[in-house]
C-alpha cells in the first residue's frame, strides 16, 4: 500500500487495484462497473481514510472553542492584584519597552478571583461552572502571539502566518490523520467568522480541498438556522432524486465505459455516491432528536443566555462522537472590549460558561474526554491598561488559552506574566509553540507533518515552534 | 476471503477516496525515486556508476535524470515509461547471461519491483545536476547550466518512420518520442467531440447546434482552420484566455487577508487584460506594460491611462494592512510582486531567497533584494479615505483629463469632512445667538459663537434680520458641502515610483529591520550576460526590468518565451510539457519534449511575441485534434499520457461549466460587464454591522463575477477555481463530496434546468419525446443520443411523470411533464459527458 500522507497514487488506481493483495480491488471494481447504481463505492486509500500518527497520541480529536475579539486574561484567568492595587495609575517605566504615553492607565480588575478544585487553579468570578471543574483545566498563562489587529491575529491563531495564504491547523490534521468517519469531513467549523480573514482561517491552501474545514453557518447566524450548503434538495423528495441519481449515474458508467478507463469518471461516479451518503449523514449528526431534556439542559440549551453556544457545543460533541478530527466552535464578534469591559465580559461569560461546563461534562461521561482535547482561548489577551477609562485594547503579547480533557495535566497553571499581565515571565509559549504542542498530542511531530508545495516542503510551524512536554500527563 | 460485512466497511472506507487528485504528481514522481531508488542505486550501483566512482564503469551515470535517460555505451538505460523496453531492467532480471547487474548478485524481487514501478512512472528523479552534490547550489554562474537557463537550442529535422500522420512540425516532435518508446497515437477525434473542445477551450462556451451542423457540413480541409480563426477573432476569446491569466495575476476584487477591503476599481485591470488578449497585444508588451506601464511613453490620454491600468498588475496583490509597521509592510509587499512576477512570468520561486540563499536554484539573497530594491522604490500604497477614516490603501489616480483634479477633490472631501462638520456645527450655535439676540435683544453672540458666523454676519452695524439671512445662507451652504460627497471619480489602482528610488539592504533571515550589505538594484545574476542592467538616476528601475525580462536575445527573455509557451500548451493539451508550470527551477520537472518546448518558445518570439499565433499553430496540429480513446498497449507503457498518444479527457472549469449550463438555458449574456462589485461598501465582505455581500446573480460571463478573496463565488470555491490569493499556473483538480453536492442541489443547476425545459418544450410543443430527447442532448451534451440513451431517457421521462402526477394528486406538485423535463435536464447537467471535455 502507499506510505500516509500521500494524495496522488504513482500509478493508476487500477493497477494498484489489481496489485493488491486481498482482492478487495477487484471486488470493488466489478461492484463499481455493475448496473447495479447504488452499489457503487471507489476503491482505494484517500486522504481521509484514517492514517496512522508519527507516534501514539495523547488525544484523538480536538474540539476548539474560540472567543472571537480576545477575552482579557488579566479579568479571567490571570489575577493580578498588583493591577488592582496601582488602578489608576500609569504603567511602570520599563514594563512594556515602547512608548505608554498614549496608552490609558491601568486598570484593575472589576472581578472576583479565587482557588478552585483541589487543584486550587484561579479563576474569577465570571466562571462560577467551568470553576467546578478546575482541576479538568491545564491554564497556559504565558501565551504571546504577534498582530495587534484581530485579522493579522486571527490568522496566525488558524494558520500560523499572516502575510501568506496558509492551510489551517485543522487542515494540517485532516491531511496529517484523516478522518474517523466515513461520511463526513475531517475537520468542521461551526460558525466561523466571515471577517477578519473569513475561509482563510479554515481554508486548506495548498492542501488538497479535501482538507477544507467544512463551515456550518457563519458567526452572525443564530445556530439554529445555520446548514451546510446544498445539503439537501428544496425541490425533489430524495426517492425521487435518488431515482434521478440512478439516471445520472448510467450515463456516467456508460461513459467510464466507452472510455475504458479514466480516474476522472470513476472518481465523479463514487463522488456522486459520497455525497449522497453525507447528504443523510450530516442532519442526521446534527439533530438533536436523540438528545435527552436533561443532555439538553446540560448544556443550556432552551434558555438564555446560553442557548446558542450550548447548541453549539453539542453540536461539537455530536461531530466528536462521529469522529470527525478537528471542531471549531466560534462565538460572534463579541469579545472586543475596547468599552465597557465589565458589563461586556458578564455578558459574554454567561453566555458559555454552562454550555463549556456542560461539554465537558458530557464528554467525560461518554468516555470521550480522554481522548478529546478541549481548548479554549482567543486571537490574542487584553492590555492591562485602560482604554476609553473603561475597556482594554488588543494585547498580542501576553494573554491566557487552556486545554482539557485529551492527555493534559487537568489542575496545572503554567507559565505566568509579569505582575501587571503585560508579559509572560515564566515559559513563555507562543503561538507556533502552542500549535507544535497541539499537534503533538495528536501524536504528530511539527518538523514532520510537511507539504511540498511551489518547490519546497512546508509545515503548520514554518521554522518555529516547541512542543511544551510539561503539559502532558 | 472476508466476511461479507468486512468487505463492506472497507468499501465505504475506501470510498473516501474518492476526493483525491485524480492525476499523479510529478512531485511523487520525486518522492517515489527518494524513497526507493535512490537508496537502492547507493547500495548496489554507485560504487561503479556515479560521479563520485573512482572509475566510471561502462559511461552509465546513475545519480541524474539525464544520466540514465542517456544510458551508457553497452546502450544500458532507462526508457521512461517503458519498462520492457529498458535494459537496465533486462539487466536487473538476470534472464540474459551476458548482461547481469549488479554484477555479483542480483537485486532482491522487492527491488526489481520497485525500479520497475518508477521507470513505470517515467523514471523521474533529480534532474541534471544533482543538487545534492552542488557545492553552493545558489551560486549564479554555476546555474546557468540548469535546462531552463540555457539559450534556445537550434530546431532538428527530422527523418521519421511514418510521417503521414504529422501535419505539422509539432506532431514530428510528438511522433518522434512516441517511436522511440514504441508508442503510436490513437485516432483522431470525431468531429463533434473536436469542435466540442476546439470551443470549450478557445472561448470557454459550448458550439451552438448550427456551429456543429455547419461543421459537420463543411468537407473543406481548411474547415478547421476557419473555425479556429472565427473563434481566435472572436470577443470571448480574450474572456477566456484573459481569465488564464488573471489566475497568474491573482487577480481580485478585494484585498482578503487580515482586512478584506473592497478594490473598487480593479476590474478596469480585468477588462485590460481581457482587451489585451483579444488585441493580441505581443507577449513582450504586454508583460513590459504590467511592470512599468505607467512610466513607458505614450501617444495619447486613453493609451497613458490604459498603461497605467496595466500596471495595477503590481498593486492588486494582498497585504496586511492594520497594525502593519510601514517599513515591514513594504518590505512584504515587494516580496508578494517578486514571488508573483517570479513565478507567473520567469517560473522561478524568488521568494525562497528572501531569508537565505536560494537552497537549490542559482539564486543568491543579494540577487532578491537587487530586485526588492527596484520594488520598494515602487509606491503602490497612499493614505486616503476607506471606511470612515484614513488609511494606508491600495493607491489609486484619477483617469482622463481631469482625472488628479477629480480624484483631489474626492480624497480632499473626506479629508476635510471632520472639519467642515466642525465648521456647520459652529455655524448653527451662532445662527442660534444671532436669532437669541433678535428675541430678547441681548448682546452680541459671545466670542465662541462669533467662531461660527459669517462675514457677512459679523458686521453689528448691519440690520440683524440681514445678518441672520446671511447666517442662513451660510449654513446652507456649509451644510450641502457636507451632506453632498463628490461621486467618486474614474479611478484606477496605479503604482508610482517612490520619491527618491534606492538601493535596499539584504535583510537577515528576511526581516525587515536587520539590515546585511546593500545591493545595487538589478537583475538575476544567473539571467543575465555580463553587463548590469542599467537604472537612471531618480527611477525605480522597473522600466529596466521590464525589458530584462522580455528581451529576446537575453537569457531571461528567452526563459519567458519557455515559460509562456509551457503554459500555452498545459492549457491546450491538459498538461504543460513542463508539468510544473510555475516552477522551472531544479526543483521542477523537467520538460518531456525539450526540443518541442523550444521550438514553441522560438516560434513565439519569431511571430513577434503572438499569442495568437502559437494557439493557431498547436490548435491545427494532428495531435491537438487527436481522440482521448483508450488503447491497451500504449496504456500499459505510459499510463499518464506524458507522451501524447491520445488527448488528454478535461473536467470543465467551474466558468465553463457555468456559462454552458447558462447558455443551454439560453439565458447567457454575452455582453462584457465592467464592475460587479460597485454595490458593496468599502468591506468586501459581510462582517459586523456590514450585511452586504457579493452577488452571483448576474447572467453575464463567469469571468466577470465577483472574485472576493475569502469570499468567493460557491461555485469557484467548490470546482477549484484559481487561489486569487496568490499565482497559480495549474488549477489543482480535485474530486470531493461538496461538488456533487453543489450539482445535486444548488439552484444555479436547477434554475439552469428548468429554463431549459421550459425552451425544449417551447421549441418542441409536440410533446414528441424522442424529439425532446433528442435537442436535450443537442443542447445540453452537444452530441447526439444514441437509441438506448433516447431510451433510458424516455422512461426516465415516463416514471418521473408518473410519480409527480401522483404527488400532484396530493395537491403538492404542478406540471408534471415540465418537471419531469426539468429534472431530466438536471441529470444530463450532472453527468460526466457534460462535465468532461473528450
Amino acid at each position: 500500500m502507499l506510505p500516509c500522507n500521500r494524495f496522488s497514487t504513482p500509478t493508476t488506481r487500477r493497477s494498484m487495484l489489481r496489485n493488491s493483495a486481498c482482492g478487495i480491488g477487484q471486488l470493488a471494481l466489478a461492484a463499481m462497473l455493475s448496473q447495479n447504481a447504488s452499489a457503487s463505492p471507489l476503491t482505494f486509500d484517500g486522504p481521509l481514510s484514517p492514517k496512522q500518527p508519527h507516534f501514539p497520541p495523547r488525544a484523538k480529536r480536538i474540539i476548539f472553542l474560540f472567543m472571537w475579539g480576545g477575552p482579557s486574561h488579566v479579568d479571567t484567568f490571570d489575577p493580578k492584584p498588583r493591577l488592582t492595587l496601582d488602578d489608576g495609575k500609569p504603567l511602570p517605566d520599563g514594563i512594556s519597552g515602547r512608548d505608554q504615553s498614549k496608552a490609558g492607565n491601568l486598570l484593575g480588575s472589576p472581578f472576583r478571583f479565587a482557588q478552585h478544585g483541589e487543584s486550587g487553579t484561579w479563576i474569577s468570578e465570571l466562571f462560577p461552572c467551568l470553576s467546578q471543574q478546575a482541576d479538568r483545566l491545564c491554564v497556559i498563562r504565558s501565551m504571546h502571539t504577534e498582530g495587534s489587529a484581530h485579522g493579522e491575529a486571527l490568522l496566525r491563531l488558524h494558520t500560523g502566518q499572516a502575510n501568506l495564504v496558509r492551510p489551517s491547523i485543522g487542515s494540517w490534521l485532516s491531511y496529517g490523520l484523516g478522518c474517523e468517519s466515513d461520511n463526513l469531513p475531517a475537520y468542521i467549523t461551526i460558525s466561523p467568522p466571515r471577517g477578519h480573514g473569513g475561509v482563510q482561517n479554515y481554508g486548506s491552501a495548498f492542501l488538497p480541498a479535501i482538507h477544507q474545514g467544512t463551515a456550518i453557518g457563519s458567526a452572525e447566524i443564530p445556530i439554529a438556522k445555520a446548514r451546510v450548503s446544498n445539503v439537501g434538495n428544496t425541490r425533489i423528495d430524495s426517492s425521487l432524486q435518488r431515482q434521478q441519481l440512478d439516471l445520472i449515474q448510467s450515463i456516467n458508467r456508460d461513459h467510464l465505459r466507452s472510455s475504458t478507463e479514466d480516474q476522472g469518471i470513476e472518481g465523479l461516479i463514487a463522488n456522486y455516491e459520497l455525497a449522497f451518503r453525507m447528504q443523510s449523514n450530516i442532519p442526521a449528526v446534527m439533530s438533536f432528536e436523540q438528545e435527552t431534556k436533561e443532555t439538553q439542559e446540560l448544556y443550556g440549551i432552551g434558555s438564555e443566555p446560553t442557548n446558542n453556544f450550548g447548541q453549539q457545543c453539542l453540536l461539537a460533541r455530536k461531530f466528536a462522537e462521529a469522529g470527525v478530527r478537528y471542531i471549531q466552535v466560534s462565538t460572534d464578534y463579541t469579545w472586543d472590549h475596547h468599552k465597557k469591559l465589565k458589563e461586556g465580559l458578564v455578558e459574554e461569560s454567561a453566555k458559555v460558561d454552562r454550555p463549556i461546563s456542560g461539554l465537558m461534562t458530557d464528554l467525560a461521561r461518554r468516555g470521550l474526554l480522554e481522548d478529546t482535547l478541549v481548548v479554549w482561548g482567543a486571537e490574542f489577551g487584553r492590555t492591562p491598561t485602560a482604554e476609553n477609562t473603561d475597556g482594554r485594547n488588543h494585547h498580542p503579547q501576553a494573554f491566557t488559552m487552556w486545554l482539557a480533557g485529551g492527555g493534559v495535566k487537568g489542575g496545572l497553571t503554567y507559565g505566568s506574566t509579569d505582575e501587571f499581565g503585560f508579559k509572560p515571565v515564566e515559559n513563555p509559549v507562543h503561538m507556533h509553540d502552542l500549535h507544535a504542542t497541539l499537534l503533538h498530542g495528536l501524536g504528530l511531530d511539527h518538523k514532520r507533518l510537511t507539504y511540498r508545495y511551489a518547490g519546497r516542503d512546508f509545515r503548520l510551524t514554518d521554522v518555529h515552534g516547541n512542543v511544551v512536554h510539561e503539559i502532558w500527563a | 476471503m472476508l466476511p461479507h460485512w468486512k468487505i463492506v466497511s472497507l468499501l465505504v472506507v475506501l470510498a473516501m477516496a474518492v476526493s483525491s487528485e485524480v492525476r499523479a504528481d510529478p512531485q511523487d514522481g520525486n518522492e517515489y525515486f527518494e524513497k526507493h531508488i535512490r537508496t537502492l542505486f547507493a547500495k548496489h550501483c554507485y560504487q561503479c556508476h556515479s560521479k563520485r566512482a573512482k572509475e566510471v564503469e561502462g559511461g552509465l551515470l546513475l545519480d541524474s535524470r539525464g544520466g540514465w535517460l542517456e544510458g551508457g555505451e553497452s546502450g544500458l538505460s532507462v526508457v521512461a515509461g517503458n519498462v520492457d523496453g529498458s535494459k537496465l531492467i533486462q539487466a536487473v532480471r538476470y534472464t540474459d547471461p551476458s548482461l547481469q547487474m549488479p554484477p555479483i548478485k542480483p537485486l532482491h524481487a522487492d527491488e526489481i519491483s520497485h525500479l520497475e514501478e518508477w521507470i513505470r512512472m517515467g523514471a523521474p528523479g533529480p534532474t541534471d545536476v544533482d543538487v545534492t552534490n552542488l557545492h553552493d547550489p545558489s551560486d549564479p554562474v554555476a546555474g546557468k547550466d540548469h535546462w531552463a537557463f540555457k539559450p534556445i537550442s537550434e530546431r532538428r529535422t527530422f527523418r521519421l518512420k511514418t510521417s503521414t500522420w504529422a501535419t505539422s512540425p509539432v506532431d514530428q516532435f510528438i511522433l518522434d518520442r512516441l517511436d522511440k518508446s514504441n508508442l503510436y497515437p490513437v485516432g483522431d477525434a470525431n468531429p463533434r467531440e473536436l469542435l466540442r473542445r476546439v470551443h470549450f477551450l478557445l472561448t470557454g462556451l459550448p458550439p451552438s447546434s448550427d456551429e456543429i451542423q455547419n461543421f459537420l457540413d463543411d468537407h473543406e480541409r481548411d474547415a478547421l482552420e476557419r473555425v479556429v480563426d472565427q473563434l481566435l477573432a472572436s470577443p470571448q476569446f480574450g474572456e477566456r484566455w484573459g481569465r488564464h491569466w488573471l489566475d497568474l495575476a491573482r487577480y481580485a476584487d478585494s484585498n482578503g487577508l487580515d482586512e478584506n477591503f473592497l478594490f473598487r476599481e480593479a476590474w478596469r485591470y480585468r477588462n485590460w487584460v481581457i482587451a489585451g488578449v483579444n488585441e493580441d497585444v505581443p507577449f513582450d508588451r504586454f508583460v513590459q506594460e504590467q511592470i512599468a506601464g505607467d512610466l513607458l511613453p505614450f501617444d495619447s490620454m486613453e493609451q497613458r491611462d490604459r498603461q497605467r491600468i496595466a500596471a495595477g498588475f503590481l498593486v492588486i496583490g494582498p497585504k496586511v494592512l492594520l497594525g502593519n509597521n510601514e517599513k515591514n509592510q513594504r518590505m512584504e509587499v515587494a516580496d508578494e510582486q517578486i514571488d508573483t512576477i517570479g513565478r507567473a512570468i520567469l517560473g522561478q520561486t524568488l521568494g525562497c531567497a528572501r531569508c537565505h540563499d536560494h537552497k537549490f536554484d542559482p539564486i543568491p539573497t543579494s540577487d532578491y533584494y537587487a530586485m526588492a530594491g527596484i520594488f520598494a522604490s515602487t509606491s503602490v500604497m497612499e493614505t486616503r479615505h476607506m471606511l470612515g477614516s484614513q488609511r494606508a490603501m491600495e493607491r489609486l489616480e484619477g483617469l482622463g483629463p481631469g482625472g488628479a483634479i477629480e480624484d483631489d477633490a474626492y480624497e480632499r472631501y473626506w479629508r476635510e469632512l471632520p472639519e467642515l462638520k466642525n465648521k456647520k456645527k459652529l455655524a448653527e450655535s451662532a445662527l442660534v445667538a444671532l436669532k437669541k439676540m433678535g428675541d430678547d435683544g441681548t448682546s452680541e453672540p459671545l466670542a465662541e459663537s462669533r467662531a461660527g458666523l459669517a462675514e457677512a454676519a459679523q458686521d453689528a452695524t448691519r440690520k440683524l434680520s440681514d445678518r441672520i439671512t446671511a447666517q442662513g445662507a451660510f449654513l446652507a451652504e456649509l451644510s450641502k458641502a457636507v451632506d453632498t460627497p463628490p461621486k467618486i471619480p474614474p479611478r484606477a489602482m496605479i503604482p508610482i515610483d517612490a520619491k527618491s528610488p534606492c538601493d535596499e539592504h539584504i535583510r537577515l533571515a528576511g526581516q525587515f529591520d536587520r539590515l546585511g550589505s546593500l545591493v545595487p538594484r538589478g537583475a538575476l545574476k544567473v539571467l543575465k550576460d555580463d553587463q548590469p542592467i542599467t537604472i537612471a538616476v531618480g527611477e525605480s528601475g522597473r522600466t529596466s526590468l521590464a525589458h530584462w525580462l522580455t528581451e529576446e536575445r537575453g537569457r531571461a527573455g528567452q526563459l519567458v518565451a519557455r515559460v509562456q509557451a509551457n503554459r500555452i500548451w498545459h492549457h491546450l493539451l491538459g498538461f504543460g510539457l513542463v508539468r510544473t508550470v510555475d516552477n522551472f527551477g531544479r526543483t521542477g520537472e523537467q520538460p518531456s519534449h525539450p526540443e518541442l518546448l523550444d521550438f514553441l518558445a522560438q516560434s513565439l518570439i519569431d511571430s513577434n511575441w503572438s499569442v495568437k499565433a502559437l494557439i493557431r499553430q498547436i490548435v491545427l496540429s494532428r495531435t491537438f485534434s487527436l481522440s482521448s480513446q483508450f488503447d491497451e498497449t500504449n496504456f500499459a507503457v505510459d499510463p499518464d499520457n506524458r507522451l501524447l498518444w491520445r488527448a488528454n479527457r478535461r473536467r470543465l472549469d467551474p466558468e465553463s461549466f457555468r456559462d454552458a449550463l447558462l447558455t443551454a438555458a439560453g439565458q447567457l449574456d454575452l455582453r462584457p460587464m465592467e464592475s460587479s462589485v460597485s454595490y458593496l461598501g468599502d468591506q468586501a465582505t459581510a462582517v459586523g454591522a456590514n450585511k452586504v455581500r457579493r452577488r452571483t446573480d448576474f447572467p453575464c460571463r463567469s469571468v466577470y463575477l465577483p472574485v472576493i478573496r475569502n469570499d468567493l463565488p460557491e461555485l469557484f470555491q467548490i470546482f477549484d477555481f484559481a487561489d486569487p490569493q496568490s499565482t497559480t499556473g495549474s488549477r489543482p483538480k480535485t474530486t470531493v463530496p461538496t461538488q456533487g453536492l453543489f450539482i445535486l442541489n444548488d439552484s444555479l443547476v436547477m434554475d439552469a434546468a428548468e429554463a431549459t425545459a421550459r425552451r425544449i418544450m417551447a421549441d418542441i410543443p409536440s410533446k414528441d419525446s424522442d424529439v425532446r430527447v433528442d435537442r436535450m442532448f443537442e443542447w445540453i451534451l452537444n452530441t447526439v443520443a444514441t437509441k438506448a440513451e433516447t431510451d433510458s431517457l424516455n422512461d426516465f421521462l415516463r416514471m418521473t411523470h408518473e410519480r409527480l402526477s401522483a404527488v400532484e394528486s396530493n395537491g403538492v406538485s404542478k406540471d408534471p411533464e415540465f418537471r419531469a423535463l426539468a429534472i431530466a435536464c438536471h441529470a444530463l447537467f450532472a453527468s460526466s459527458r457534460f462535465q468532461f471535455l473528450e
